[in-house]
């Protein structure tokens, strides 16, 4: 067992340093004349170099990478050269609030999409024709699309909901939980239209397999059978799709905070890679990197939990 | 969206204070509140003073930081940590006499000597603004309360510059702090509350319970929100959290209104081409003053101010403000709707078959600015050509890549606007094109006399705008709102109200 | 011959994919919707009603009207016209992705899964690389880098795109490499690029093209979206940007959002779809195909055919005058059990079937596969499979008619009253859950035992079964235990609750030859000990000989002859038992039972 997350971990850790290297590169690349947008245009051309040499713009760019990754092994992200704020910081406090997002969003999907899947898998019929199209619209058509959607009808026309903006949990529960309701149904409806597809087709098979109708000839109900055998069995699929999910949601996240104007992940990454600020990008790509890598870990043992054949192996 | 924020950034960049009228100004009294909520639409980069930025950033670093003198909304110069000041003879010494009693957050005493050390960094440093203070030769601290300022040149905006970002004074024991750039130690009206400040999205202030002039303090608490977008901001302010916020444009100021909020208008910008290539480096055909004068003739002005600017703003020819020595009311006809009028006067240039204009695009100027160029130059007979600049809009134009752009640029004073646009090595020249006559007459207006300064600038505008320098659309309206519980009186020259303008309403 | 009709209706003629499509209602659908808007984007020069990019002045946000039929939009542009034009370049866009991500994906996959080795490895770990990279911030920084255009930015998202393409045809792959048709074409000297196109290529084909239909639509989402975020290319009519547009001015001219939005959405929708009815044509799991529509002359045929044999009735033997005493358990009279076609008619796989078990006799029901035996014993426990029940009789046991109960109560029934033995043991254990636990919970549920206490008795129900060391087996997973000790296993579950009547579905078919005397013997001390009845479900005359008491032979869903065992081997009446003892291959007589019922020797 302590191999196997030791091996995981291990590949993450590669994995996060090949990414970060790309990142960079591309950041790199693509940056123009950084400087010149910090200080802006009116400044003279003497203040733009004296920019550059502050920012350490003016070397080769491995040693620019190394002085970052150095750092970064420490801890230290570095700091913005846009706002000067602490990369870190900057990176945690925004992090916490895609998160926030993405996670509520995954786990409302997960209950929704099981109830669903479980009552269209079993009754079949009209019933499950329904769920599938439901599920379709709700599966193709792009979440910002949704976002805008709720914007419009909720916040602004009815007036429900706080439309933009951000409470901290900490600050007020019903504070969070009004500016982050919209946004999490916005990004869970794709979410759960594509898990329901994913558990609906894995309980229809799992309901062909024979063991459940020994289970059931040994007298188990077959609700009991589907709650406790079924979804277990079909667990491990649907549990990959999960994850995959909560990968995308990562990304869709990015538009919706835009629209809700929250101040996730998503509103720093487009800013900051559009000006070039190479430091808070990086710091955002570590993070992301190392949700992945940590969700597809966490995935891989609850896998193994699940189904018994997976673990020995 | 983004490309208005952008704009918006690449505004507030080029933005200078502006001197205006006098009049007397309003007193104010004591009356605290609660908490004042306002909307902006950038984040500062920094708190140290010495990199610090103004227009749209100036009520972040106001809030924490005095300037040697106030600008007053009308545009009047009235003290502040310094209590007078007085020019020499000829204008290139300047003696003020500072305030003795302030002491800032940190319990460190302002004086002479921390003035002298704040502008001095500023000078150096690295804000776009640094060049305010380019006159500034040397500085020195005679004793306490008394600071002497020798200047290379007299220079007409000096005071005012004294007014804005150039002056905030730091306390110096700050200066070597490693986290200056985001714990801000000034003398000003509040203080920073860093725990509930989230960079780049809400800055939360608290009021600074030892201001030394309580009267210029109306609220306890003041936060400032960032809103990248218009939609966003747009929502924030129908859901009334905000009491007051800039605008990006003039799209939804009619929901604005209906959400119950006020529109304080003020006219701070023109927009329009800058067409830099006056020696034809670039391309050659906007040597020729007659195809810059087809420029000029052929936008229909009042529909593109109709339909960009939802009507909001003035038609104008002229790159100078009403309010300055060099306008001229005529010279704003001097360039009616004309396609046909355009056309003939490129034949007569031999540009008959058609000519073909590079301009930059990006992110900034959005779909339909340039849509609206191409197909106005189309029908006289010119291509248009967009080339997207990515990330480095404003390196390519400086570089200089292109002979011609769109652009928003703020109108100053008439000495700051020459400075900014016209003078052989103004930023805004990029090509630095000279021409001596206008050599001559910014001669006149640096050095000459009250008289000789007027009659100069208008001869200067006349001639900028028969040469063509520019093809000026109209000046747009700028607006702040407030809600029904905020007063606010409109900063002359500046795109956000300074923070003393702000009062509950009664 | 012997008649074998199947119990269950054939699957459908191999038609083409797309004929197939044509037939299934969304999917027909779905592909017309794609085609109108792939249409009116080729033709978008001859159905335009202005040039997409002619601002005009004074056209800015005009309302929808007979000179912009969908209004126009920030800059005076007929949105209408602008719609069309954008369809090229939204869908060439996102077919630049398909086509980048399919060929690298296919490619890849099938390399990799064909040959393995390094490229096999180092693919696998690319792949799990471009998954795991945000994708968001890669477009941007490649946007920065490489320019605001449209089709490098797609060709990078189909970089990015691929691994969908690689993961499954890989899977596919690896699952068909060993497979011995390949094995033989390897032999037969055909070349690898051969087999990889021919047979390989044929079998991924289906899932990609379903992929496809998938990936098309998340990239047209995607390019919409940044598009959305004003980071598209300006200078192309895109409908990402007439979005962005849209929402720039979305309190001004509401509309204007609306258009871009309902054309996305539905391409989206109409692709989704479409992969749902080719996936649901391919698996067939809509159920059975739609045959053509039942012939009047067919149905007059069979009709005849079933009149013919209902009138044709069982042999019964009478009843040996030393034979069981016991009580009747189980009395089914007139049984019916049909499977509801999608055309609306009925399909009788058994017909007026009588059957009778006492009390500590075994049954045994003979037939051949199809023969209705083993839907017999499902209807008693009334575990019928999707789509089939009951359709006439009674089933009496115990005096009480299962019939008409309901599932509750028949639940009640199951495992307590009456027990299942399975055929193939693997497939019949949760695996999942160890063996303890599977044993423990249906006799917590039935006999309210305590966890403790079912332990205990799973404990000695496992030593009791034969099954050497029963701790290890309790702790140990199914996967983990032969076939044999699962069948044991298996068996003790079914009797662990001390059922009446015990239904056997050919519970050593699936074992080896030396374990399934063990597991007969077994069986039968378990049926001597319970004193249950048991229903022995079977096709093998040795086990009928080796244990039961009374043989009922089926054919084609009908009883045909029934009566003791011995009657039956010695003096078979119906031709088509005579035909089932005739091809028993060993030349001798049947062995007659070791243990006579009431466990006296003969």
């Amino acid at each position: 067992m302590y191999r196997f997350v030791l091996r995981r971990l291990l590949s993450g850790v590669l994995l996060l340093f090949v990414i970060t290297t790309v990142a960079y590169l591309l950041l790199y690349a693509g940056g123009g004349d950084i400087a010149r947008r910090i200080v802006g245009p009116t400044a003279s051309q003497a203040q733009v170099t004296l920019k550059a040499a502050q920012l350490g713009l003016d070397r080769p760019l491995l040693v620019q990478y190394w002085d970052w990754l150095t750092h970064a092994l420490t801890g230290n992200l570095g700091r913005s050269w846009f706002n000067g704020q602490l990369v870190t910081t900057g990176v945690t406090s925004r992090v916490s609030v895609t998160i926030s997002l993405v996670l509520g969003a995954t786990i409302i999907a997960t209950i929704v999409s099981v109830v669903i899947a479980v009552w269209a898998a079993v009754r079949r019929g009209w019933v499950d024709r329904v769920v599938q199209f439901v599920g379709v619209l709700g599966f193709a058509i792009p979440g910002f699309l949704i976002a805008l959607g709720l914007v419009s009808l909720f916040a602004l026309n009815l007036k429900w909901f706080k439309a933009t903006g951000y409470v901290p949990i900490t600050t007020s529960f019903g504070g969070w939980a009004a500016t982050v309701t919209l946004p999490i149904i916005a990004l869970s409806i794709g979410c759960i239209a594509a898990v329901v597809q994913q558990v609906r087709g894995s309980l229809i098979d799992a309901l062909r397999q024979d063991y459940v109708r020994t289970l059931r000839a040994r007298g188990l109900s077959f609700n009991r059978v589907v709650y406790t055998h079924v979804l277990r069995n079909a667990g491990g699929p649907a549990l990959a799709v999960l994850a995959v999910q909560f990968i995308g949601l990562l990304g869709g996240a990015v538009i919706v905070e835009q629209i809700f104007a929250l101040p996730g992940l998503g509103q720093i990454t487009v800013a900051a890679t559009g000006q070039g600020d190479i430091p808070v990008v990086m710091g955002v790509v570590v993070a992301t990197a190392a949700i992945v890598v940590a969700v597809n870990l966490i995935i891989d043992l609850a896998q193994g939990w699940l189904n018994p054949k997976v673990r020995l192996s | 969206m983004f490309r208005s924020k952008r704009m918006a950034a690449l505004v507030a960049a080029v933005a200078l204070g502006l001197t205006g009228c006098s009049a007397a100004g309003g007193a104010t009294q004591e009356q605290s509140s609660q908490t004042l909520t306002l909307g902006a639409l950038l984040a500062p980069k920094t708190f140290a003073a010495d990199q610090s930025e103004f227009a749209n950033l100036s009520p972040f670093y106001q809030a924490v930081y005095d300037t040697l003198i106030r600008m007053k909304p009308d545009g009047t110069l009235v003290p502040m940590l310094a209590k007078e000041w007085k020019y020499n003879a000829d204008k290139t010494v300047l003696t003020l006499t500072l305030r003795d009693d302030v002491k800032f957050t940190d319990g460190t005493p302002f004086n002479a000597d921390a003035a002298k050390q704040n502008l001095e960094r500023f000078k150096a440093g690295t804000s776009p603004d640094a060049q305010f203070l380019a006159a500034l030769k040397t500085a020195k601290a005679v004793d306490a309360t008394t600071l002497e300022l020798t200047l290379s040149a007299p220079d007409p905006a000096f005071l005012n510059y004294l007014s804005k970002d150039a002056s905030f004074m730091q306390s110096p024991a700050s200066f070597a702090a490693p986290d200056i750039a985001t714990k801000p130690v000034g003398s000003g009206p509040y203080v920073l509350d860093t725990a509930a400040t989230v960079t780049g999205t809400s800055y939360s202030y608290k009021r600074n319970p030892d201001y030394w002039d309580k009267g210029l303090v109306h609220y306890d608490n003041l936060v400032l929100n960032v809103y990248g977008d218009q939609t966003s901001l747009l929502n924030a302010i129908k859901s009334g959290q905000l009491n007051g916020a800039n605008t990006i444009d003039n799209n939804t100021l009619t929901e604005i209104e209906a959400a119950g909020y006020k529109v304080n208008p003020l006219q701070l910008n023109w927009s329009g081409l800058l067409l830099f290539d006056r020696a034809g480096t670039t391309n050659p055909a906007l040597k020729d003053v007659r195809v810059r004068q087809a420029l000029n003739y052929a936008f229909d002005t009042k529909a593109m101010l109709a339909s960009i600017g939802q009507g909001y703003g003035e038609l104008t020819a002229q790159v100078f403000p009403p309010s300055s020595d060099a306008y001229d009311k005529a010279l704003d006809s001097r360039y009616p709707y004309d396609p046909a009028k355009a056309k003939a006067l490129l034949a007569e240039a031999g540009y008959a078959s058609g000519l073909t204009l590079k301009l930059p695009s990006s992110a900034l100027l959005g779909n339909t600015i340039p849509a609206l160029i191409t197909q106005q130059l189309k029908d006289v007979g010119i291509t248009a050509e967009f080339a997207d600049t990515g990330n480095n809009f404003i390196a390519d134009l400086l570089a200089p890549k292109y002979g011609v752009s769109y652009m928003i640029l703020e109108q100053q004073s008439d000495w700051q606007l020459i400075n900014m646009k016209i003078a052989p090595n103004a930023p805004w020249n990029p090509y630095k094109y000279e021409d001596p006559k206008v050599d001559q007459l910014i001669k006149t207006i640096h050095l000459g006399s009250e008289t000789e300064q007027k009659a100069a600038a208008k001869e200067l505008n006349k001639y900028i705008v028969e040469q063509a320098w520019f093809a000026p659309w109209y000046r747009p309206q700028s607006s702040f709102v407030t809600d029904a519980k905020t007063n606010v009186e409109v900063q002359t020259g500046n795109a956000y109200p300074f923070i003393w303008s702000f009062t509950p309403a009664a | 011959m012997i008649d074998t009709s199947p119990a269950l209706p054939a699957p459908a003629a191999k038609a083409s994919l797309f004929r197939r499509l044509l037939t299934h209602p969304t999917g027909a659908a779905s592909l017309l919707v794609l085609l109108l808007v792939a249409a009116a984007a080729l033709l978008a020069p001859l159905l335009a009603t202005h040039d997409p990019g002619q601002a005009n002045l004074q056209a800015v946000l005009a309302k929808a009207g007979p000179e912009h039929w969908l209004g126009a939009d920030s800059a005076g542009r007929d949105v209408y016209s602008r719609l069309l034009f954008s369809g090229q370049f939204s869908l060439a866009g996102a077919l630049l992705a398909l086509g980048v991500a399919m060929v690298l994906g296919v490619a890849g996959g099938l390399i990799a899964g064909y040959y393995g080795g390094w490229f096999d490895s180092t693919s696998s770990w690319l792949t799990g690389l471009l998954m795991a990279l945000p994708g968001m911030v890669v477009l941007l920084a490649a946007r920065a880098v490489l320019g605001p255009s449209m089709w490098l930015s797609m060709m990078i998202f189909g970089i990015m795109l691929s691994p969908a393409y690689f993961r499954l045809v890989y899977a596919s792959v690896t699952a068909v490499r060993n497979e011995l048709y390949v094995d033989a074409a390897r032999v037969s000297g055909l070349s690898d690029a051969r087999i990889i196109g021919r047979h390989i290529l044929t079998v991924v084909r289906a899932p990609v093209i379903i992929q496809s239909a998938m990936i098309l639509g998340i990239a047209i989402a995607i390019q919409a979206g940044l598009e959305f975020l004003g980071l598209g290319d300006l200078n192309i009519p895109t409908w990402g940007s007439m979005l962005n547009d849209g929402f720039v001015n979305l309190y001004k001219a509401p509309t204007l959002v609306l258009w871009p939005a309902l054309v996305i959405g539905l391409v989206c929708v109409a692709l989704t779809l479409l992969a749902n009815a080719m996936r649901d044509e391919l698996e067939q799991s809509r159920g059975p195909v739609k045959r053509r529509k039942a012939n009047p002359a067919d149905a007059a045929a069979v009709a005849a055919e079933a009149a013919t044999r209902r009138g044709e009735a069982a042999v019964v033997h009478p009843e040996e005058p030393s034979g069981t005493g016991g009580e009747v358990l189980l009395k089914v009279t007139d049984l019916g059990v049909g499977y509801d076609q999608p055309d609306g008619s009925v399909k009788h796989v058994v017909n007026q079937v009588d059957l009778t078990v006492r009390r500590g006799e075994v049954h045994g029901l003979v037939g051949e596969s199809g023969s209705g035996k083993t839907q017999t014993a499902f209807s008693i426990l009334r575990l019928l499979p999707q789509g089939g029940r009951i359709t006439g009789g009674s089933i009496v046991f115990d005096g009480k008619d299962l019939a008409p109960l309901s599932e509750k109560e028949m639940t009640r029934i199951r495992g307590k009253r009456i027990a299942y033995i399975p055929q193939e043991p693997m497939s019949n254990l949760d695996s999942a859950f160890t063996i303890g636990s599977q044993l423990m919970e249906p006799m917590r549920v039935c006999l309210g035992l305590s966890k403790a206490e079912a332990r205990h008795r799973a404990l000695a129900l496992l030593a009791k079964v034969g099954i050497p060391n029963p701790e290890r087996t309790f702790n140990a997973y199914p996967h983990q235990i032969s076939g044999g000790m699962a069948q044991r296993v298996l068996i003790a579950g079914a009797v662990s609750c001390e059922p009446d009547l015990l239904i056997a579905d050919e519970p050593t078919t699936a074992l080896d030859v030396t374990v399934q005397a063990e597991v007969l013997d077994l069986l039968r001390e378990l049926q001597a000990e319970l004193n249950m009845g048991v229903i022995l479900v079977t096709h093998n005359f040795g086990v009928v000989a080796d244990l039961c008491d009374r043989v009922t032979v089926m054919q084609t869903g009908r009883v045909v002859e029934t009566g003791p065992v011995r009657a039956i081997f010695e003096d078979a009446r119906h031709p088509y038992t005579r035909q089932l003892l005739g091809a028993i291959l060993e030349d001798t007589a049947p062995r007659g039972p070791l243990l006579s019922l009431n466990g006296v020797s003969p």
